[in-house]
């Protein structure tokens, strides 16, 4: 989660604390089931410690181990196939990549999640199997990959705000209209009132759908600050629109916007370029 | 172009969301509480609101959910 491109080498490392957010506590190791050990299933941890699998991959990963070099390479070997995966997964976001290119970008996840992985070996704590620890790294690195391959091939337009495609032909009641286009007219000033940094992220994350990795990468920081960026932009958005006497909550939402039809006005428009 | 029809979930920010650092540091303890049957929710409430509001975060989430259960019981040789 969380640690983007280079900052990102690792899942504890954060060079963007979020100060005004809370921290998550660390799950008690008897929260954990250690009931089910089956395939799908979880048993991450026995009143004794890590399950014997997860110690097992420790144990041998450690240098000098008798089986070191064999271990490194099988669990090369599971992380590549896991990259593998998840950049197929992905794949939506990688466009035309294919062949030796995609091979390449699995191969790069999975050596560097190996890296990691043996960097940190004395950090596994036996939260979970030592796979499902190991395999976050892959995440992290496929995650970092793909959005640095998006970025290169096709930088995004984070300013770009194309406000004629909320119209939408299915009309609703001309003053269901009347109020919707009210709201978002409130939302395009309340955008245009936020700070240019908090403006560019919410425009690209929460409007044009751009991928926070990406984003993150363009403007040269890591997804935990982009991610402050956008937090607090929200907040600010969401109490100008209450402030403007258009309250966001769920409830009046739905009941107030069964379609999209408003377009927003030139404020927004303008805000946005 | 996102649906501007949901808007209390385009402006979501809770006081209690985790952020993305705090995620990434138990997010393998969190998967395993899934696929065990349990609710994270409830060891990780912060988390759990953050998944909801970053799809960043969300992917890695949901890639790491599908590799435990694929890939999970793997063991050295």
């Amino acid at each position: 989660m969380a640690l983007g491109g280079a900052d990102r080498a690792a899942p504890s490392r954060d060079h963007f604390p979020m100060p005004q957010l809370r921290l998550e506590p660390r799950a008690p190791m008897a929260s954990i089931s250690n009931e089910r050990s089956g395939s799908g299933g979880a048993c991450p941890r026995t009143q004794a410690g890590p399950h014997a699998g997860s110690r097992q991959w420790v144990e041998q990963l450690r240098a000098g181990h008798p089986r070191h070099h064999q271990t490194v390479a099988r669990l090369h070997d599971v992380l590549h196939r896991v990259a593998v995966y998840e950049l197929s997964r992905r794949r939506h976001q990688l466009r035309s990549i294919r062949g030796p290119e995609f091979d390449d970008l699995a191969q790069q996840a999975a050596d560097d999640a190996l890296v990691n992985v043996l960097d940190r070996l004395d950090e596994f704590r036996g939260l979970s199997r030592f796979t499902t620890w190991a395999y976050t790294f892959v995440m992290f690195e496929v995650s970092a990959k793909v959005a640095r391959h998006a970025w290169r091939r096709q930088p995004p337009d984070v300013e770009q705000l194309e406000w004629d495609q909320l119209q939408d032909p299915m009309a609703l009641l001309p003053e269901e209209r009347l109020e919707q286009r009210a709201r978002l007219e409130a939302l395009s000033r309340a955008i245009a009132e936020l700070t240019e940094r908090q403006r560019e992220v919410f425009v690209a994350i929460a409007l044009n759908d751009v991928p926070i990795e990406a984003l993150a990468m363009n403007l040269r920081t890591n997804r935990n600050a982009v991610y402050k960026n956008l937090f607090d932009a929200r907040r600010r958005l969401r109490a100008r629109m209450a402030a403007a006497g258009h309250p966001v909550s769920e409830r009046s939402v739905r009941e107030l916007a069964a379609g999209r039809t408003a377009r927003l006005g030139p404020t927004a428009a303008a805000c946005s370029r | 172009m996102t649906d501007l029809r949901d808007l209390d979930q385009l402006l979501r920010a809770e006081d209690r969301d985790g952020g993305c650092s705090a995620g990434a540091e138990i997010l393998d303890a969190y998967v395993e509480l899934e696929l065990a049957g349990e609710d994270p929710a409830r060891v990780y409430p912060g988390t759990a609101i953050h998944l909801q509001s970053c799809s960043g975060c969300r992917a890695d989430h949901d890639g790491l959910l599908e590799a435990a259960r694929r890939f999970g019981d793997i063991r050295p040789e």
